[in-house]
This record gives structure tokens, C-alpha cells and sequence, in this order.
């Protein structure tokens, strides 16, 4: 650095250029700021390893195996120690903590993306301005950083604290450090948190600089599944989750009034994010459609950015003839980068073939050569599109080479009997067992890789089902991002108390274990029993697939406020923020808790008396693990499909430990042991039937009021009597006294109470006078968190 | 009956990639499966999901369960069994929860440890990671009674995909013989 030392004056200098940077400016003091302001990697090890004490990490090992280093490779089975004195536990909860960290880092490098490229178009004075029916705006970030961002500028400073704190957990990942699993679980919840950082600054960014919806609840319908586009004009598939790239193609259409003569649809999140900016755009489906709709012929043009896409696009869209732009410097796909060329140098190369696809981080470039490269495509070959085999006959001669070796079957995730269809059509021409195939097929042509034969397993099942995929099209309820102040002012009391018997957050991938179908069959059992259903990503976009017997979607039956018997598409996967922030707004609006710097406080209020849970039927990524460890260190449990079980590690607490159940009571100043609820924070299900049940029995709380536990009760009980054909094991340890029991059950309960339980009853007045874990207590008010018991005793 | 050697098929990873494991499942007959069992103090089943789709593990589920088996039912397959006349010893919690409890020292089922879980009715893939919890960090045998091999399990049928009569028979055949 420079020093100006006695004697030299800054007119003296010459061939000097004096920088001023970022202007350090006093945060302003709009909330007393709280013990974690910007929380380091230790800073809420405390919380975390309280929620760990009672939620025991459970490991599942894929292999027993460590591969890590060049020590290795180490036998770790039966909790052996490797080289690195790694025992097999805490190499599990490392290899969580970096599938989180990775997780996090691609939110939070879509972020930075995002907010770099979006100062430079609109400067960072560009306000944050989420309506009216907004005023906290980053609740997560607010919470977390301890900010209220005011500009795209102010963005900066919690992205900055993001980055940084990814970078530490994932050090923390290299060999020779931690020797806990316990310790490896708190970065992987500290790296989680991070990660709903990054997916707030992201959504907001793109919601205050493209325009998306503003927490308006009926934004528009647009056009979802297979089926949607019409083949007479030119399409341009974008995929990926990054609009950043694919936007301009929108705006070029618009500037030349050719929107209507293309067809724009999208797969996996950048669909949902072209649907916000512009509802002419319309969503093919999640990341299980990019073989369907690449291998029917249906893009004129590809566009990829990053994120859950496939790692063959150039090689399945040169095969369809299908010229990829590829955009993100996350995946440039080995594709020569045209930045530096004219646009009319890149169509032709696309267009005569000459590559096969470019890499072209442009985005104004990308809007003006897709449309371009898509017309000359259309024109020249219009008769391609869906075509999974040329006839019947290639077809049939495809399903005669299988030998029903069973390769494919060992290999395929869901491990669908393929061998069966294939007999089947081979004897009769039946293609039936095949057709049902294609409702749980992800497409991941791992089968094909397989087969000795070399069959495309993939078109056969898609083509054998092509008139229901086809026509498997509906409507999805544009992402609208946040939820209105307004409404958690409506909603807060209701769920805190219980009246309104749950918040379930239907968020994440498509590896479900059933027919697509099931996740609506899921969900609507809780629209019906007015719970608030909130949805995003490739969830989101699958419900608007389904329709009913009428034809509508649930986005057509159910209104998308948040409020009960209503279903919100908040939108992409970094719209998720939005979830974590309502949970965190109902604290603070509803309950006045403060925010900034206040994690643990927020969370343990949550825990306790916000009774959301999230739902994930076929997590897959590793941003559905961020994502859900982020929910969790919240306080919000989350409950996943059984693939989920492969992420190896679940947080499942013993309700039949009565000590682990314990909380302060602040207005007794007593420790109080406490019913079991809810009483795990991630938990693996098989069924959609045990899925049901689960989700309700975990919107429990420990808080909710003697209306809203019996709310609670009544449907967890009937759901169990309806799927699992009796009552809960477990309903009488929610039963703190007569006025938490379902009306309609009250004295066939008592009577279970008194003679399975040994509960004392007083018949006269029908009232439980001996046996409940504890009574009820209209002004309980738990906490887990000691500073918190000792601040609010005082 | 059951009874010719070469009626049983070679032991096949279901999932060929899962190729690290450093003790493989024991492929056992269904006579030595019902030894098990007899030997062990205090064996349950377990069921799952799969007998909502398929009466016949239903069926011998409860054969099962008539022949002083415990039973713990998870993921709904509950219901089947308790129309037929089941009390099982637990139908709320997950198989991921179970295994939870299977793996604390403290969880007792009829006041004594488990020394022997049967599997009956499963996604193979959620229950294989269960097996794997169970290898690694507890004594606890484990039998897979499905139609895959299960690499994870202590002891495990082989592949059954392509002859579901013979796994059928397989089962009855341990039934008969406890």
C-alpha cells in the first residue's frame, strides 16, 4: 500500500491513480442485533449439537469403503478406522457435509452470477421492491447476515458471508480434520443454512430485475407436460436453472413481435423461471423429461445452463440432430466458445452442422442465435418431431433383440421389471406391461448402457406409452415468490396455535418411488383437510401434469394463497427461500421475535411451534440435501421418498427415551419433559400411504393450543385408521389432557387411555386426571435454547 | 418343496454397482433360513410396502405371524394384516425409524434385545441401506426374504426376479419348516 509520507503532497504526485473502494458504511441499526450476526462455522454449534442430542444422525453407508485419498483405498465396515483414523460414521457425516456444500455453492454460484450480471444492467442502486404486501424482504437474510437489503448492491455483503462460509465447511472436509460425526453434521447444517442465503439473494435478484410476480397469489396458468407445444412452429427448449441466459431470447422475440410464431418451453427450474418472466413460455417438465423430449425430436434448438441437466446433451442432441447452446461456465460441455463471434458465424455453424453445439456464455448473444438457429432447423426438417422409433416395425424389431437377461432390471434406480414388458410385447404385441413402465421411468438410460443387446430401452417404453404421455398436459400456477406479510398475519396465530393443522412444503426432485400421480394423490389429501400446501421446483411442476377426472390440476381446483386448502407455487428451486423465510416471518411478524442475528431463537421458536414440514417424495440432487438440512436446522422436519435413504444419513430421535424429551418452560421456569414431537427432522418413507401418515403426525407440536392438538390429532388419527387400518401407535403421548381429543373419539379414546394405558380417568366428569407425559398449560412456552430461557425469565 | 440344489440361482448384486462391500450376504435356502429362526431368542418380521401391491406376501406374512413370529409393520402394510387378523407389534414408524430403535442398545421388544430381523415386502433399494445400518453398527442378523439378493444383509435368498413361483415356494418352504 501507498503511504503518504511528511513531506509529500498529493499535488507532487504524478502517474498515480488513487483507487477508492467500497465505502465502509455503518450497518444500520434497524433491529438491536442479536449473538450470531454473521455467524461463523462454530457459531451455533451449540444449537445444533441440542438439536443433534435428540435428533441422533442415523448412517446408511452405500460402500464401506473410503476412496477419498491415495492412503486409501480403506475398508471402514463395521465402524473400522481408515489410514486417516476416519471411522466409517464420520466419514459418512463428511461425505453429507460436501454433497450440502455442494448443494449450497450452486445456489449460491447462480447468485453470484445472478447479482453480478444484474448490477452491471441495472446498477446496484436498483431497488429491492417485493410490493406492497412485502416490507421483510429477506427474512433468511435478515436472520442470518443480520442485513435488510435495500439495493441489488446491498445483495453483495450477504453473498459475500455465503461464499465464505462455504468455503470453510468444505475445508473442514479435508482429511485429517474433524473426529465427530457430531461435529461434521453442524457444518453440514451451518453450510445448509448458508445455502438458503444464496437461494434468497438469487430469487430476489431476478424477482426485482426481470419483473417476475410479486407475492401476487393468482398469477397466471401456464401450459405443462409433454404434450404442450404446437410442432407446426419452431421450439426452443431451454434447460437448466439459471434464466439468466435464456431471458433474452423472450426479450429478442418481443423486440422483433415473433413471440407468437415460436414455441419457448422449459425443463426442470429455468422453465419456471421463463414462466415468470413471461407467461408465453410453457414448462415441458422436470429434469426425468430431457431424454423424452430431446429423443422425440421436439427442440429445434437446445439451450442448457447449469444444474441438473443431463452430462450427454451434446451427444443425445447431435444424435436428434438438435443444435446445443450451451451457456453456463458451470458446463461448457466441451464445446469451443463462441463468445468473440458474430451471431451470424454462430447460426451457421449450428444450422449446417458443422458443430454440433457452442458454448456461449452471451446471454444477449444466446437470445438473438437460439431463435435464429431454430427457424433454419424447423424448415429444413419438419417432420421429425415424435418420433421415438420411424414405425411400428423398427420398433417391434427393437423389442426382439431382448433376451430378458435381466441386466437392465438389476441396473434400472426403481428396478422396473423391463424384462416382463419386453416378453410380453415379444410373445403377443402387447405393449401394456410396457406402457405402465413409462409412469415411473426417470429416463436415465442407465438400462441401455447395460443391455448386451444395445436396445434404446428408453424410446421403447416412451413410445410404447406415447399416447398418455402425450396427452399427460395441464396447467401449473406461475411461481409467484414470496408470501405477503399480510398473509402471515392472517395465518401466524392459526398455526402457531394449531387450528390450522399443518404447513406442508412440497419441494425437490422427481426420483419418486410411484407414478407421477402420487405426489398429487399426497398432497390433496391435505388440501382437503385445509393444511397449506406450499410447492416448488420439479414438485411444482409435476402437480400441474395430473389432472383430474374433469381435466383440472390441483393449480385449477385450489387457490394459491397462503392459507389453508390452498396451494402456493412459490417457483424455481431458489424460491425455496421463500418457504424457510414464511416459517422465519411467523416468528417475527406474528410473534415479534427479532430477527437480526437471532438464528437459534428463531429456529427453536419454529421447532417448537411452527408446525411446517418438508416434503421431498424423490430427492435426487445434492441441493435437495442443502435444502433439506437447511430446513432442519430451522426447526423444520422434512420427510423424503425412499431414495432418499442414499443421502446415508437421516436425524430420527427415540420417542421412547423420555429424557431426550425435555424443554424450559419460561413462564414456569421449569424443565419440562415434553411429548415427542415432532419427532424426527429427516426420515426416509417407502409408500405414499406411510408418506401421508408421516406428514401429519410430524406437524405436531409441543406448543400448539388444546383446539389445535386436537385438530392435529383428529386427522393424524384418521389418516392412520385409513392407511394403516387402526390408530397410532404412538397418538396417546400426544394427549396432554380430555380437550386434545378428537370430539367425535372422545370417550372411545378414554377408554383406550384408561385400559391399554393405565391413564386414570374421573368417568363423571369425563376427565383425564392421571397419566399424560405432562397436563396442558394455556401459557407453556418452550424453549430449548438456554440463552433464550434466561433472557425471556428475566 | 424345494429341495434341488440347482433350483437356486447364482447370488447377483441387484444393483451391479454396488460393488464395495466388504461382507457379503451369506445366500442361504429356505431350510437354513427357518434354523435361524428357531435358533434366535427373540426374532421379528418386518414388513413392507410391497405387500400393499402383492396379496400372496400378505398371506405369508401372516402365516408368519401365526407361527409365534412378531411382527412390525411399516409403510402401511399394516392394514392388509390387521384385516387378517394381525396385531403388530408396531404399524406407525418408518423402517428408517425402526432401525433407528433396532440400533440403540436400550430397544428392547418384549423386554429382551432383537437378535434376529426377517424382511419381508421391501423396495429393495431403501431396504438395502437399512441392512447396511445394521451390518456395520450392530450384531443384530439380518435375513432378506425378497426376490433380490441383498449384498447388505447377513443372510439373504438370491435372485428370485425371474421365477416369482419358486420365491413363493421358497417362502412356504420356511414357513413348513418352523
Amino acid at each position: 500500500m501507498f503511504e503518504l509520507r511528511k513531506g509529500v503532497f498529493i499535488d507532487e504526485l504524478k502517474n498515480v491513480t488513487i483507487k477508492i473502494g467500497e465505502i465502509a458504511e455503518e450497518e444500520e441499526e434497524w433491529e438491536p442485533a442479536g449473538p450470531t450476526l454473521e455467524p461463523g462455522i462454530t457459531d451455533l454449534r451449540k444449537w445444533d449439537h441440542r438439536l443433534l442430542e435428540r435428533y441422533e444422525p442415523f448412517y446408511a453407508p452405500v460402500q464401506d469403503f473410503c476412496n477419498l485419498c491415495t492412503m486409501g483405498p480403506c475398508d471402514l465396515s463395521f465402524n473400522k478406522k481408515g489410514a486417516c483414523g476416519i471411522d466409517l460414521k464420520t466419514a459418512k457425516a463428511r461425505l453429507v457435509t460436501i454433497a450440502c456444500c455442494i448443494g449450497a455453492s450452486a445456489h449460491t454460484a447462480h447468485a453470484r452470477h445472478l447479482v453480478d450480471h444484474l448490477i452491471e444492467e441495472f446498477g446496484e442502486d436498483l431497488p429491492i421492491d417485493l410490493g406492497g404486501e412485502v416490507n421483510v424482504e429477506a427474512p433468511v437474510t435478515r436472520t442470518v447476515v443480520g442485513i435488510k437489503p435495500k439495493t441489488l448492491g446491498d445483495l453483495r455483503k450477504a453473498l459475500g458471508w455465503a461464499e465464505k462460509e462455504i468455503v470453510k465447511v468444505l475445508h473442514s472436509a479435508h482429511i485429517g480434520n474433524e473426529e465427530s460425526p457430531i461435529d461434521y453434521e453442524s457444518k453440514a447444517l451451518h453450510v445448509s443454512m448458508a445455502d438458503h442465503v444464496g437461494m434468497e439473494i438469487a430469487d430476489i435478484a431476478q424477482i426485482v430485475a426481470f419483473g417476475f410476480p410479486k407475492a401476487k397469489p393468482d398469477t397466471d396458468l401456464v401450459s405443462t407436460g409433454f404434450g404442450i407445444v404446437d410442432v407446426k412452429k419452431p421450439v426452443i427448449v431451454v434447460v437448466g436453472h439459471n434464466v439468466m441466459y435464456s431471458r433474452p431470447i423472450i426479450d429478442y422475440l418481443e423486440r422483433q413481435g415473433k413471440i407468437d410464431e415460436f414455441e419457448i418451453a422449459g425443463l426442470c427450474c429455468t422453465a419456471h423461471d421463463m414462466t415468470r418472466y413471461n407467461s408465453k413460455a410453457k414448462i415441458f417438465g422436470p429434469i426425468t423429461y430431457q431424454l423424452r423430449v430431446i429423443r422425440a425430436g421436439l427442440p429445434d434448438v437446445l439451450v442448457s445452463d447449469e444444474q441438473c441437466i443431463r452430462a450427454d446433451l451434446v451427444d443425445a442432441c447431435s444424435k436428434m440432430g438438435i443444435p446445443l447452446i450451451a451457456t453456463s461456465d458451470a458446463a461448457a460441455r466441451g464445446l469451443p466458445d463462441v463468445s468473440g463471434w458474430e451471431v451470424r458465424e454462430i447460426v451457421d455453424a449450428l444450422v449446417s452442422g458443422k458443430l454440433k453445439g457452442v458454448f456461449l456464455p452471451v446471454p444477449e448473444k444466446v437470445g438473438e442465435v437460439a431463435p435464429l438457429v431454430a427457424r433454419a432447423v424447423f424448415e429444413r426438417n419438419k417432420d421429425r418431431k415424435y418420433r421415438f422409433f420411424a414405425n411400428d416395425e423398427e420398433l417391434k424389431a427393437e423389442i426382439s433383440k431382448c433376451t430378458q437377461c435381466m441386466s437392465c432390471v438389476f441396473t434400472c434406480p426403481h428396478n422396473l421389471r423391463i424384462d416382463q414388458g419386453m416378453a410380453l410385447a415379444q410373445k403377443t404385441g402387447d405393449f401394456s406391461k410396457l406402457a405402465v413402465l413409462e409412469e415411473q421411468c426417470l429416463a436415465c438410460g442407465k438400462c441401455e448402457q447395460a443391455c448386451p443387446r444395445g436396445i434404446r430401452i428408453v424410446n421403447v417404453i416412451m413410445r410404447s406409452n406415447f399416447e398418455k404421455l402425450y396427452s399427460k398436459t395441464g396447467k401449473t400456477r406461475v411461481g409467484r415468490g414470496p408470501i405477503q406479510d399480510t398473509e402471515i398475519r392472517k395465518v401466524g396465530q392459526p398455526i402457531v396455535f394449531g387450528q390450522i393443522p399443518g404447513v406442508i412444503a412440497a419441494v425437490g426432485c422427481i426420483n419418486f418411488p410411484d407414478e407421477m400421480k402420487s405426489i398429487v394423490e399426497i398432497l390433496e389429501e391435505f388440501l382437503k383437510r385445509k393444511y397449506i400446501v406450499v410447492t416448488s421446483g420439479c414438485h411444482a411442476m409435476d402437480i400441474g401434469m395430473i389432472k383430474d377426472e374433469e381435466g383440472k390440476t390441483l393449480y385449477e381446483k385450489y387457490p394459491g394463497n397462503f392459507d389453508a386448502g390452498c396451494i402456493v407455487n412459490v417457483g424455481s428451486c431458489v424460491s425455496n427461500a421463500h418457504i424457510s423465510g414464511a416459517a422465519i416471518k411467523i416468528a417475527n411478524i406474528f410473534a415479534m421475535r427479532p430477527l437480526r442475528g437471532n438464528y437459534a431463537e428463531i429456529a427453536d421458536y419454529i421447532l417448537n411451534r411452527v408446525g411446517a414440514v418438508g416434503f421431498s417424495w424423490g430427492p435426487y440432487s445434492h441441493k435437495a440435501a442443502s435444502i433439506a438440512t437447511g430446513f432442519n436446522r430451522l426447526g423444520v422436519p422434512v420427510v423424503v421418498g425412499p431414495h432418499g435413504m442414499k443421502y446415508r444419513r437421516a436425524y430420527i430421535g427415540k420417542p421412547w427415551k423420555k429424557e431426550k424429551w425435555w424443554v424450559h418452560d419460561v413462564k414456569t421456569g421449569q424443565k419440562v419433559f415434553i411429548e415427542p414431537a415432532p419427532d424426527s427432522l429427516l426420515v426416509a418413507v417407502e409408500t405414499k400411504e406411510e408418506a401421508i401418515v408421516q406428514l401429519a403426525r410430524l406437524c405436531i407440536r409441543p406448543n400448539d393450543t388444546a383446539m389445535g392438538r386436537q385438530i392435529k390429532l383428529t386427522h393424524y388419527i384418521e389418516l392412520s385408521k385409513k392407511y394403516y387400518g387402526d390408530l397410532p401407535d404412538d397418538w396417546h403421548l400426544y394427549v396432554r389432557s380430555e380437550a386434545d381429543l378428537p370430539l367425535k373419539m372422545r370417550e372411545e379414546l378414554l377408554k383406550i387411555l384408561e385400559e391399554q394405558h393405565g391413564w386414570r380417568i374421573d368417568w363423571e366428569k369425563k376427565k383425564i386426571i392421571g397419566g399424560p407425559i405432562r397436563g396442558y398449560d394455556a401459557g407453556f412456552n418452550p424453549t430449548i435454547v438456554d440463552e433464550v430461557f434466561a433472557r425471556y425469565r428475566r | 418343496m424345494i429341495g434341488k440344489e440347482e433350483k437356486f440361482l447364482p447370488a447377483k448384486r441387484y444393483n451391479i454397482a454396488d460393488v464395495q462391500v466388504s461382507r457379503e450376504a451369506t445366500a442361504v435356502k429356505p431350510a437354513v433360513v427357518a434354523n435361524l429362526i428357531k435358533k434366535a431368542e427373540n426374532p421379528v418380521l418386518i414388513t413392507g410396502g410391497v405387500l400393499l401391491k402383492e396379496p400372496k406376501l400378505v398371506e405369508i406374512a401372516v402365516k408368519f405371524y401365526e407361527k409365534g413370529i412378531p411382527v412390525i409393520a411399516t409403510a402401511g402394510s399394516s392394514k392388509p394384516l390387521i384385516e387378517k387378523g394381525v396385531k403388530p407389534l408396531f404399524k406407525t414408524y418408518t423402517l428408517h425409524q425402526i432401525t433407528q430403535f433396532l440400533l440403540d442398545e436400550d430397544f428392547k421388544i418384549n423386554g429382551k434385545k432383537v437378535d434376529l430381523v426377517v424382511y419381508l415386502g421391501f423396495l429393495p433399494y431403501y431396504l438395502s441401506r437399512m441392512l447396511s445400518a445394521l451390518k456395520h453398527f450392530s450384531d443384530i442378523k439380518t435375513i432378506a426374504i425378497d426376490e433380490f439378493y441383498h449384498p447388505h444383509a447377513s443372510f439373504s435368498f438370491t435372485n428370485l426376479t425371474k421365477d416369482r413361483e419358486l420365491h413363493y415356494a421358497m417362502l412356504e418352504e420356511v414357513l413348513s419348516k418352523l
